[in-house]
């Protein structure tokens, strides 16, 4: 009996220094990213002096815009646990139609702002219908969103009918090269997004809902949040600052075409994996996925500064995804998610 | 302070009602006309042994599902509702056993989720007030050392439990004007001593109030310690209401394991001798954390179940022993060899082959015909140089049909259309196809009609004369011993008893129970 009271106890504490395994974990979770931003940031400035030099310090500000765009949207999208494979698609049609709405090659056009917001607005109703048919159909976020990026990145291409338009604002060159505090001014759009961003995550109820959502479907569901609007909204948003994204691209590139797009969707989810938003919901914020870029960046501007061809760039950067993953998901299930 | 407190209070007041409560799942009757009564102020304790009802019972009463027939009322008044937070409006707030707060929410965040509007300004929610908010719902249930900004990942795990309860507390206490009804499932798992002492003080000051509370626990000694009154349930239906005053252990164990049924039910007459040969042995069998040292000896031809409440560890003994899960300690010997399995493959291979309880889930592959399903375990045998013979495949599924008796209109119909008895009689038939000596029964009588059940006791009693050994986890309590020769009761991680079960000798219920809960 005595001996029954011992492993009793044995087991209770087992499992209470399980759970804080667990906690030390989530821990490290948390402050890793950090400690791989700064050492590979020493790292890079040891190896190479031009690293740190001003003028690319700029470059490094240039090259995080769009991904730090990008990478806010989709955050809460991939805090629900969901994924959006439609942001190259709809920041292709964004810019293209942008292009075309505003003083260009092609038309007469020149509709300035609104000629901005509307295909913005426009994205944001067609990540809505993407959330809409996500939630209403049943049907798994990554098969809509690839039809979705498929149908938008088709339907940019259809805009311009082969012949892309090249913009003729003055405007836009300016806005492309100006800066303030040395900071260009589409990094402080990106900013400007990022921090709205996090206002909308820390700071509003729907915040709440998305980690809600993330970390336990059916729990969220009981305590009162409405999982459709929710998720309908996360899309919205992703769209949104894809369209965004696709509106800084045209200024930068001065052509409105659907290409502009290609190759944007892996440095977003690669740089929150990295910072530490976990593929399945509920894990991160906008704290990791600001990391997430600052690293990503960094990587891309250093392989390029060492001379490394664009094309081991790319493998390199799928073996990095694939390294994230595997340091941070959990993998006490049993099936592999599909 | 609510308004209406007078000397009716100090008289016997019903709060809730519920009135021939009955639930059928697909022809399956899991609760059977219920008449249940918690009165103002009074904590009721709710006992039984696995699928007696209980949990059926919270679920209809926290809103989780509707009952299939009956009436319930609240404060006087008629009580339906589809959903937990209807439930809530209506003053009835259940404590999950599944811990439901978000993790990466503070815990200020979790205990207002869904209620946030009453702190924001413009949509903006003022984190410092909804903070000094739930200081205050935190210290009503006595939580004073965690402060409320803290993400939940980050608090010790009995604290969670206590801030999900708080926060149910909060809700159903805001909702309604009235008193409000309480439901813990199983809150005690994972909380020591002192933690539990003093959630039953918090669990006093609530029923203090005017409340009612419903708990339910395996643990008889804090269900005579906490409630004034307790439910007996017994296979969907209630046995006995006891006033605890007049309740003891035995009195309890007896209510709970109600008739037993004859050892012919059960054909232990034809219950196999066992041998002298050890085909399974394991030696001080531990998984960190679940459970803890499980040592025993399986002989060939012999049946062994294991008895326990769910999440005594015998699910988790029975996925080590499959492979499904890896053991941290101790050892298995399999025919007197050590082996160790990282994957189901490597049970099989060692010959142990389980029959999952979720057969819907994880026993059929339900798109498949019967065929497939009866030959998916031997479909080595039936090959030659690698290409799967047809004729030999059909063949040994159509023998298996004829011999076990499944009705179904052919092999080739998907086994998806078969009822609960002929597909679980179809997985036998690939069970016993494979040849494994030794096999992993996990309630294998499950959702299976009684005539069926009788066809399963004969089958194993067949294929244990052949030889083959049982590791067996029955449906019921009853069902455990009438066929097993040898039983291990297991309780909180731990093996408790270990009863001889041959012919004759069987112990009874009561005996047994007494070491599970």
């Amino acid at each position: 009996m005595e001996r029954d009271h011992e492993k009793r106890a044995a087991i209770a504490d087992q499992f209470k220094e399980k759970i804080r395994r667990e906690t030390r974990g989530e821990r490290l979770r948390v402050y890793m990213p950090i400690i791989l931003l700064l050492s590979l940031s020493v790292l890079f400035a040891v190896y190479d002096s031009r690293f740190f030099s001003p003028a690319n310090i700029t470059n490094l500000l240039y090259q995080m815009t769009i991904p730090l765009i990008l990478a806010t949207g989709i955050t809460f999208v991939l805090l629900t646990g969901c994924i959006d494979l439609s942001l190259e698609g709809v920041m292709g049609l964004a810019g293209s139609s942008i292009a075309l709405l505003i003083l260009n090659t092609k038309n007469s056009n020149d509709f300035g702002a609104i000629g901005v917001l509307v295909p913005i607005a426009g994205c944001a109703l067609i990540g809505a219908v993407t959330g809409l048919i996500h939630t209403k159909l049943r049907i798994a976020s990554f098969i809509v969103t690839f039809a979705m990026g498929s149908i938008t990145a088709g339907l940019a291409v259809l805009t311009y009918r082969g012949v892309p338009a090249v913009i003729k604002v003055g405007w836009a060159n300016d806005l492309s090269v100006g800066s303030f505090w040395g900071v260009p001014y589409l990094t402080w759009i990106a900013l400007g997004i990022f921090a709205a961003g996090c206002v909308l995550l820390y700071c509003t109820a729907f915040g709440c809902a998305v980690y809600a959502i993330g970390d336990n479907e059916l729990a969220a569901k009981a305590s009162g949040t409405h999982i459709d609007a929710v998720k309908t909204a996360v899309f919205a948003i992703c769209a949104c600052t894809s369209g965004i994204a696709g509106f800084i691209s045209c200024v930068r590139l001065k052509i409105g075409q659907a290409a502009m797009g290609s190759d944007q969707l892996f440095p977003a989810i690669t740089a929150l994996v990295i910072g530490g938003v976990s593929l399945s919901g509920g894990k991160g914020g906008m704290l990791q996925t600001f990391v997430g870029v600052l690293i990503y960046t960094e990587l891309q501007n250093f392989l390029t500064i060492i001379g490394v061809d664009a094309y081991y760039k790319k493998a390199v950067q799928g073996v990095i995804i694939i390294i994230a993953v595997a340091m941070t998901v959990s993998r006490s299930r049993k099936t592999i998610s599909k | 302070m609510k308004n209406g407190l007078n000397e009716r209070e100090f008289l016997p007041r019903l709060l809730f009602k519920g009135r021939n409560l009955s639930k059928t799942y697909g022809g399956n009757t899991v609760l059977r006309n219920i008449d249940i009564d918690i009165y103002r102020g009074e904590i009721a304790g709710l006992v039984g042994e696995n699928g007696a009802g209980k949990s059926t019972l919270l679920k209809i009463i926290s809103g989780v599902e509707p009952p299939s027939t009956g009436e319930m009322e609240m404060n006087g008044s008629p009580y339906k509702c589809s959903s937990i937070l209807d439930a809530h409006r209506r003053g009835v707030g259940m404590v999950f056993q599944e811990q439901s707060l978000t993790a990466n929410l503070t815990v200020a965040q979790n205990i207002y989720r869904g209620r946030e509007s009453r702190f924001s300004v413009l949509g903006l929610v003022r984190w410092g007030k909804m903070n000094a908010a739930a200081q205050k719902v935190m210290a009503a249930v006595d939580i004073r050392d965690i402060p409320p900004d803290r993400k939940v990942w980050n608090i010790p795990f009995a604290a969670r439990q206590r801030v999900e309860i708080a926060k149910v507390l909060d809700i159903v206490s805001n909702a309604t004007e009235d008193r409000s009804l309480i439901l813990l499932d199983e809150p005690t798992t994972v909380l020591s001593r002192e933690e539990m002492e003093s959630l039953f003080r918090e669990v006093r000051k609530m029923a203090g109030r005017g409340n009612g509370v419903i708990f339910v626990s395996h643990r008889l000694s804090e269900v005579l310690e906490l409630t004034d009154r307790i439910y007996v349930f017994k296979d969907g239906e209630k046995t006995a209401v006891l006033k605890t005053s007049e309740a003891s252990e035995d009195i309890l164990y007896e209510k709970m394991v109600g008739r037993e049924t004859t050892g012919e039910y059960y054909l232990s007459a034809r219950q196999a001798l066992p041998s002298d040969d050890v085909v399974l042995e394991t030696e001080a069998l531990s998984q960190w954390g679940v459970f803890i040292h499980v040592s025993f000896k399986l002989r060939r031809g012999e049946v062994l179940g294991i008895c326990g409440v769910e999440g005594s560890g015998k699910e988790a003994v029975c996925s080590v022993l499959c492979g499904d899960e890896s053991a941290t300690g101790g050892t298995i010997r399999v025919n007197g060899e050590k082996r160790t399995f990282v994957s189901p493959k490597d049970a099989l291979d060692a010959g142990i082959l389980s029959v999952p309880r979720n057969r819907r889930e994880d026993g059929i592959l339900g798109m498949l015909s019967i065929r497939e399903n009866i030959t998916l375990s031997s479909l080595k045998k039936l090959a030659s140089h690698g290409v799967v013979s047809l004729k030999k495949q059909n063949e040994e599924a159509l023998s298996w049909v004829t011999r076990l008796g499944i009705k179904c209109s052919g092999i080739f119909q998907r086994i998806s259309n078969l009822s609960g008895g002929n597909a679980q009689k179809a997985i036998f038939a690939r069970v016993l196809g494979s040849d494994c000596p030794i096999l992993v029964l996990d309630h294998p009588t499950r959702g299976v009609d009684v005539g069926s059940k009788g066809e399963i006791y004969s089958l194993i009693r067949e294929i244990t004369k052949r030889g083959v050994s049982v590791v067996l986890l029955g449906d019921t309590l009853d069902e455990c011993i009438g066929l097993a020769s040898r039983i291990l009761v297991m309780k909180d991680g731990i093996v408790t008893g270990e009863f001889d079960c041959s012919h004759g000798r069987k112990p009874s219920q009561v005996e047994v129970v007494q070491k599970m809960m």
